[in-house]
């Protein structure tokens, strides 16, 4: 299905045939400015775009490209530029009067690419004195793009399976074959932890409903092993559910039609199983997807939990028993944008680590004002474009790791994770490893004896409602206070100064 | 002379006042209205208001946000105090107001508006220096973002001169006809270019987080508008 390459990107073939390009994004456009609410920002902006450029420093591939176009202003007004022309009430007077400018098929191509340049991180968005969100000028424009068929192959073939395909799930994994996952996840956890814990299955009435990036099953064992682990541990009422078992959610990165489509389907699923919340596993993007789930289904949907958020209350309940021993390598944390960037979860994931790890450090900047990984937005999903996230769009991150000098990279989420191995490869870090932050906790968790009884019975399918702890090594630990022993490493600190 | 100064000083004056007020608070109309629009429309009726509140409040005084490029920040933040201030508190300015419409408030002292005025002057020629040296502002600039830094500066320098006729080369009639004649053009602009974030300013980082807050079935419209409903992926 090779298609002549027209974009930084693979498209579909159809995608390149389509006729009246710019007649048909205006139509599109129109037709989301007013089922939608976009308008009120774009207006906002059109009126009071400063152009001071502030934000320009504040973006990982201006910084690294110092081209013009990366300007994140500069790459909103592309948008801005059609809104204010066929859009504003002045624009087509405007037109008339300085000569107008015209949307070309040419100009489609140009955006095209510009937006599949930003990750949406929306960093930038701090530093621009009139608040100006060019994450979200991004998600629009990919939005009006997809109309038109402008939209990365990756992306789009992972939503058809999942949407119209026979396993929903985007990386079409059937439901044996995870089951069978599942069974060599249990056995794994046997073997090293002498541990009995079951990925339970259609579990009505379920307390969690479990929705990781299913990617996982596939590639992050650990993540999902410390997953159970928490869960089992902590005698939790939680469910995988067979119809639907896959948090990502693409439409997130390129169109809010798929987003609601998604979103529905993954709520459709909890109530299938007649499960209570919605319990998202280590996914930056799952997780934001996640949380729009009121913005869908309104104020009756499902509570969304972050897996890192379950594992930190039970810590600090006591009921997560951690093993005394501490992680000795040297420990930094990305935080993923998807989770951090407005502040939502940023502590947790800290207080967990400083409490397993004898060697936590931060990298600077963080929190809020963490730089993306360079693979956000959807972008890792694209092989095609490896060099250029791994390039310009990873550098800075790559430089902030290396600063750091650990020698583990946590990142709790799927695609993070996947940039900042191809990171680490691609910029001679090959000894950093990358790994999620379950991963660690499993080391470190107390299951009690050595049996397989720490939180046992009530996996096996009719799971305890009331989600108490039953561990019977209680005494063993004195449970690792996360709060308590919060001993922060070399470069513990608060958000660092940005750039 | 004096027929130009006194159409300058009257109709002109008060049609441009009224021309920018309205305008603003048409602009400030439009923006609340569709603000609560989209509320109304939003499925996930939850905004994080605190958040909104500190981001709007720590730009209304951006000490914290100066940075690295705070020479540049420095010298807007001086440049805004200047054009704020003096308009409004200098002494002449107030006695018109009271001699017009019989309101009155408190004036700065002479000797700190002519400070904040010469500020402003000097803060606008680096506005337009820093616009035009700093790599990232002069590949965004526009013809209109080095003008009007370069037009408010008129009415300040010629008020400057107005109030200092001995550092005046010019007659003052004249003088005071660039003045009031430029101010008048300058409440004209305000509300048809990027000035009107006099008003929408506070606003901004609002409408920001609400544009996030969708429609709940906004996506199917749009397919059923497009004729794309049950079309495969
Ligand atoms: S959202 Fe992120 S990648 Fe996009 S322009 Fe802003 S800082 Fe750059
Ligand atoms: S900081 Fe805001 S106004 Fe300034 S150039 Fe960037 S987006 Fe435009």
């Amino acid at each position: 299905m090779a298609t002549p390459k027209r974009y930084a990107y693979h498209v579909e073939a159809a995608a390149l045939e389509l006729s009246d390009r710019p007649r048909r994004f205006l139509e599109a456009f129109a037709a989301i400015l007013r089922h939608g609410s976009y308008n009120l920002a774009l207006d906002t902006y059109a009126r009071m775009s400063a152009k001071c450029g502030r934000c320009a420093a504040s973006c990982q591939l201006y910084e690294a490209t110092g081209d013009p176009q990366d300007i994140p202003c500069h790459r909103s007004e592309l948008l801005l530029r059609v809104y204010r022309r066929y859009f504003m009430q002045s624009g087509p007077l405007k037109a008339r009067i300085f000569g107008g400018f015209t949307l070309t098929d040419e100009y489609i191509d140009e955006m095209a690419d510009a937006y599949y340049r930003c990750t949406a991180c929306r960093r930038c968005k701090a530093t621009c004195p009139l608040g100006m969100d060019h994450g979200l000028v991004t998600h629009l424009a990919r939005w009006v793009l997809a109309e038109v068929g402008v939209i990365p192959r990756a992306l789009v073939v992972s939503v058809r399976e999942q949407l119209d395909g026979k396993t929903h799930n985007t990386s079409a994994i059937p439901l044996p074959a995870l089951k069978d996952t599942c069974e060599f996840l249990s056995e794994e956890l046997h073997d090293i932890y002498s541990v009995d814990i079951e990925y339970p299955f259609d579990v009505e009435g379920s307390e969690y409903v479990f929705f990781p990036a299913v990617s996982d099953y596939l590639m992050e064992a650990d993540t999902l092993m410390g997953n159970a682990a928490v869960m089992h541990a902590t005698g939790a009422s939680w469910t995988i559910g067979s119809h639907n078992y896959d948090g990502i959610n693409y439409g997130l990165f390129y169109s809010d039609r798929v987003m609601e489509r998604i979103v529905h389907q993954l709520v459709d699923e909890v109530g299938r199983v007649k499960g209570r919340k919605v319990l998202v596993g280590e996914c930056g993007h799952a997780t934001r997807s996640a949380w729009h789930i009121p913005t869908f289904i309104g104020p009756d949907g499902p509570p969304v939990v972050h897996c890192i958020q379950y594992a930190h209350q039970m810590l600090e309940l006591g009921k997560l028993k951690l093993k005394p021993e501490k992680i000795p390598e040297s420990v930094t944390y990305h935080d993923p944008c998807n989770i951090a960037r407005v502040g939502r979860i940023t502590e947790e994931p800290r207080e967990i680590l400083k409490a397993i790890c004898s060697d936590y450090r931060e990298m600077t900047p963080n929190r809020t004002k963490n730089y993306c990984c360079g693979g956000g937005g959807g972008t890792v999903s694209i092989d095609e474009i490896r060099a250029f996230r791994t390039g310009p769009l990873g550098m800075r991150k790559a430089d902030q790791i290396r600063d750091t000098g650990a020698e583990i990279v946590v990142s709790p989420c799927a695609n993070c994770k996947k940039q900042l191995r191809e990171l680490c490869q691609d910029n001679g870090m090959e000894e950093v490893q990358v790994m999620g932050l379950h991963d660690l906790l499993l080391k470190v968790i107390d299951f009690g004896t050595d049996g397989g009884n720490g939180a046992g019975e009530a996996q096996e399918g009719d799971v305890d409602e009331e989600s108490e702890p039953t561990a019977t090594g209680a005494a063993s630990s004195g449970g690792v206070g996360v709060t308590a022993s919060a001993q922060s490493g070399a470069a513990g600190g608060p958000d660092g100064e940005e750039g | 002379m004096s027929t130009w100064l006194h159409l300058a000083r009257g109709p002109l004056f008060w049609t441009a006042l009224a021309f920018m007020v309205l305008g603003l608070v048409r602009q400030l109309g439009l923006t609340l209205w569709e603000t609560a629009r989209v509320y109304r429309r939003a499925g996930d009726k939850d905004l994080p208001v605190g958040r909104v509140v500190r981001e709007t409040g720590s730009w209304l005084v951006p000490v914290r946000h100066f940075g690295k490029r705070w020479p540049y920040s420095l010298t807007t933040f001086v440049f805004h105090v200047g054009v704020i201030l003096v308009p409004l508190l200098l002494a002449g300015h107030v006695e018109l107001w009271r001699a017009g419409l019989g309101i009155s408030w408190p004036a700065l002292p002479n000797v700190v508006s002519t400070t904040l005025t010469l500020l402003v002057i000097a803060a606008a020629l680096a506005l337009v220096l820093e616009r035009a040296i700093a790599r990232a502002s002069r590949a965004l600039g526009r013809f209109s973002d080095y003008s009007l830094p370069l037009f408010i500066a008129v009415p300040f320098v010629s008020g400057l001169l107005v109030m200092h006729p001995t550092w005046n080369p010019f007659a003052t009639d004249p003088t005071l006809l660039v003045h009031v004649l430029s101010a008048d053009v300058l409440l004209f602009l305000v509300p048809l270019t990027k000035l009107s974030h006099m008003i929408l300013f506070p606003l901004t980082q609002l409408v920001s987080e609400m544009a996030w807050h969708f429609p709940p079935d906004a996506g199917s419209r749009v397919a059923e508008t497009l004729g794309k409903e049950g079309e495969p992926i």
